[in-house]
C-alpha cells in the first residue's frame, strides 16, 4: 500500500503543480487590468498605482506565483478584490453548502447505482429488466441540470412537497435543511447512478458466469448470499473505479445545480468571480477543484484494492 | 450529422480492415438494430430540423408577439417566451447553435487527439509531454475546464469550441496512443516495414484505420458531452449569450417562467433529451457491433 502511494505520488504532485501554474496563469492572460476593475474607470494613475502594489500586481509574475504558492501552503489565500474580504473567509463562508451538496449526492450516486445496478443484473423477469434497462438509458441520456429541471416541476410546482430554491443549512436545523437539499442532491446523483448501475449490471453478469458462483450454487448456498457475497464483491471492482473518476464531474455538476436551485455554494462564488474577474478567488476555486477530484481517484483506487486481495497496489503498478 | 457523416468512411478504408463493402455492411448492420434505428431517426429529425431553420422559420428566432408566456398553441408547440417568441422555433435555432458548436469542435478534437496520442512516433520525449498533458486536461472537471476557458476568452463561441475541444482532446489521445501500442508489433505491421512501406504510410493505412470503430463511437460520446458543456455554461451565463438562442440559453430563462410556462422549460428540455438519447443509442449499436464482429 505505501509503497503504491510513493509510486503514484510523482504524478499527482505533477498534477497539483501543473494545476497550481495554470490557474494561476489563466486570469493574467486576460485582457483588462484588473486594479480597474476594483478602483472604478475613473481612478487616477496614482491610486492604479497604489491599488496595483497593494496587490502585488507590479511585482514579477515568477514572484506573484511563489507568493500566492506559499500562501496556499500556509493557509494564507490572500484577499479578493472586488469583496475587499480574505479569499479563505469567502470561501468558508460558502463551503459547508457545497459539501452537504457533495457528500448527500455522492451518498445517493453510490446506493442508488448499485442498487440499481444489483436490480437489473439478478431480476429474472425480462418486464422488469427491460423497464430498469429503458429507465437506466433515460437517467444516462439526462445530465444533472435536466434530471434538476424536471424534478423541481415535479415535485415542487406540479405537486408542490419539496421547496425548490434558496437552502437552509443542515447543522441550523436538520429537518427542514434536508428538505432543501433531497432535490438538489438527487439531480446530481442520479445521472452519476445510472452510468455506476449499467456498470455494476454489466460486471455482475460477467461475474455470474464465473466457476465460483457454480461452486456456491453446489453447495447450496442461498441466492441472495451468493449475489451478496460472492457476485457482487467480486463485481465491484470497476464500479469503484468509476465513482472515483465521477465524483470530479460531481463538482462540476454541483456548479450548475447550484444556479438552478439558488444555492449560495461554490459553484455560484467560482461563475461570480469570473464574471467580476477576481483572480485569487477563482485560482484557489480551479485549484480545489481538481485537487480533490485527484484525491478521489487515488482513494478509489485503494478501495479497489481493500475489496480484491489480488489486487497488491504496490506490485501490480 | 458528424456521426452519421462519418459512416460511409470505413468503406474507404481497404487493407486490414475486411473489404470496402463489408465495412459498409457493419455499419448498415448497426442501424438496422433497434437501438441503432431509432438513435438514426431521431438525429435525422433533429438535424433536418436543424439545418433547415432558417427555412422552415423565415422569420429567424427573434419575431416577437403580444402573447407573451401563452401556453402551447398549434403554432407554437411549446408556448411562448417573456416577449412573446415562439419557443419552438427558438429550441430549433438553439439546436442548430449546439449542433454547429459540435461540428467545429468535435472533428478538430479528434484529429488533433489522434496527433497528440501518435507524436511518440515522431519524438519520445515529445510523446512524453503529449501524454502529460492530456493527464493533466483529464484532472480538470468539465464545467471547471469550460470555465477556465471562459475565463480567458469571455463567454460566447470561441470560448464554447475551445473548451469542447480541449474536454473532447484526451479520450482521441489515448485512443491513438492505445491502438499505436497493441498494433505496432504485430505481423502485418513487421511485414509492411519488411517490404520497405514508409513509417508514415503504414500508420496512416495499416494502424489507424483499425482505431474507426472505437472514434466513431468515440466521436458521439464526444458530441454528448460537448451538448452538456454548451448547457451547463450557458445555464450559469458563460455560455451562448442572449439573445441568441442554444438550448442552454433556453433552459436557463425558461427555468425563470417554470410557474407561469412550464413548457418555456419543458419543450428546450425535451429536445436535448432527445438529441443526447439519439446520439447515446447510435453510439451503443456502433459499440456492440464492435463487440460481435
Amino acid at each position: 500500500m505505501l509503497t503504491y502511494l510513493v509510486r503514484r505520488l510523482p504524478s499527482v504532485a505533477f498534477l497539483l503543480v501543473a494545476t497550481s501554474i495554470v490557474a494561476f496563469a489563466l486570469p493574467r492572460l486576460t485582457p483588462g487590468d484588473p486594479a480597474i476593475a476594483v478602483a472604478g474607470p475613473d481612478a487616477s494613475p496614482e491610486t492604479l498605482e497604489l491599488i496595483r502594489h497593494e496587490m502585488g500586481l507590479d511585482r514579477p509574475p515568477i514572484a506573484q506565483y511563489f507568493a500566492w504558492v506559499g500562501g496556499i501552503l500556509t493557509g494564507n489565500l490572500g484577499m479578493s478584490f472586488t469583496t475587499s474580504r480574505p479569499v479563505a473567509e469567502l470561501i468558508g463562508s460558502r463551503l459547508a453548502s457545497t459539501l452537504e451538496l457533495a457528500i448527500v449526492a455522492g451518498v445517493l450516486m453510490v446506493v442508488i447505482g448499485i442498487a440499481l445496478g444489483v436490480a437489473t443484473a439478478t431480476t429474472r423477469r425480462p418486464l422488469v429488466r427491460a423497464v430498469l434497462d429503458a429507465a437506466n438509458s433515460a437517467l444516462l441520456a439526462a445530465p444533472p441540470f435536466l434530471t434538476g429541471l424536471f424534478l423541481i416541476l415535479l415535485l415542487g410546482i406540479f405537486v408542490p412537497i419539496l421547496p425548490i430554491s434558496g437552502e437552509v443549512s443542515l447543522f441550523e436545523d436538520p429537518i427542514i435543511g434536508i428538505q432543501y437539499l433531497i432535490l438538489p442532491a438527487l439531480a446530481l446523483a442520479l445521472p452519476q447512478a445510472a452510468s455506476i448501475g449499467r456498470l455494476v449490471a454489466t460486471s455482475m453478469r460477467t461475474t455470474a458466469e464465473e466457476d465460483f458462483v457454480d461452486l456456491a450454487t453446489a453447495k447450496g448456498v442461498s441466492r441472495s448470499r451468493i449475489v451478496r457475497r460472492h457476485i457482487l464483491r467480486n463485481s465491484m471492482g470497476p464500479a469503484l473505479v468509476t465513482i472515483g473518476l465521477r465524483f470530479g464531474e460531481l463538482l462540476a455538476g454541483a456548479i450548475v445545480i447550484e444556479a438552478i436551485f439558488a444555492r449560495h455554494g461554490l459553484g455560484s462564488l467560482a461563475v461570480t468571480s469570473v464574471q467580476t474577474r477576481d483572480y485569487l478567488v477563482i485560482q484557489v476555486l480551479i485549484l480545489g477543484a481538481v485537487a480533490i477530484a485527484v484525491l478521489m481517484q487515488v482513494l478509489t483506487d485503494i478501495g479497489v484494492a481493500a475489496l480484491d486481495p489480488r489486487i497488491r497496489l504496490g506490485a501490480s503498478a | 450529422m458528424t456521426a452519421i457523416d462519418e459512416k460511409p468512411a470505413p468503406g474507404r478504408m481497404s487493407p486490414p480492415l475486411r473489404g470496402g463493402r463489408a465495412g459498409l455492411a457493419r455499419y448498415s448492420r448497426a442501424l438496422r438494430t433497434p437501438r441503432g434505428a431509432a438513435g438514426a431517426i431521431l438525429l435525422l429529425v433533429l438535424v433536418t430540423l436543424a439545418v433547415a431553420a432558417p427555412l422552415l422559420f423565415p422569420g429567424g428566432y427573434d419575431v416577437q408577439s403580444r402573447d407573451a408566456l401563452a401556453l402551447p398553441t398549434w403554432s407554437a408547440p411549446f408556448g411562448t417566451d417573456e416577449v412573446g417568441r415562439n419557443v419552438f422555433v427558438r429550441a430549433v435555432y438553439g439546436t442548430r447553435t449546439d449542433l454547429s458548436l459540435v461540428a467545429i469542435a468535435v472533428p478538430i478534437a479528434a484529429v488533433v487527439g489522434t496527433l497528440l496520442g501518435l507524436l511518440g512516433i515522431v519524438n519520445r520525449t515529445a510523446g512524453n509531454l503529449a501524454q502529460r498533458f492530456l493527464d493533466l486536461i483529464m484532472g480538470f472537471p468539465s464545467l471547471v475546464l469550460g470555465i477556465c476557458v471562459t475565463l480567458v476568452l469571455g463567454p460566447g463561441w470561441p470560448a464554447l469550441v475551445l473548451a469542447m475541444t480541449i474536454y473532447a482532446l484526451p479520450a482521441f489521445g489515448r485512443l491513438a496512443r492505445a491502438t499505436l501500442l497493441s498494433q505496432e508489433n504485430r505481423d502485418y505491421v513487421s511485414a509492411a516495414r519488411m517490404l520497405g512501406v514508409s513509417r508514415s504510410r503504414i500508420m496512416g493505412r495499416h494502424i489507424l484505420p483499425h482505431t474507426l470503430d472505437t472514434m466513431v463511437a468515440q466521436m458521439v460520446v464526444a458530441a454528448v458531452a460537448s451538448i452538456y458543456l454548451e448547457s451547463s455554461l450557458s445555464i450559469v451565463g458563460l455560455g451562448v449569450q442572449p439573445p441568441e438562442p442554444s438550448l442552454g440559453v433556453l433552459l436557463n430563462n425558461g427555468a425563470r417562467y417554470m410557474e407561469d410556462q412550464p413548457f418555456y422549460v419543458l419543450g428546450p428540455a425535451l429536445v436535448l433529451f432527445l438529441l443526447v438519447l439519439g446520439f447515446s443509442l447510435l453510439a451503443d449499436a456502433v459499440t456492440d457491433k464492435g463487440n460481435k464482429a
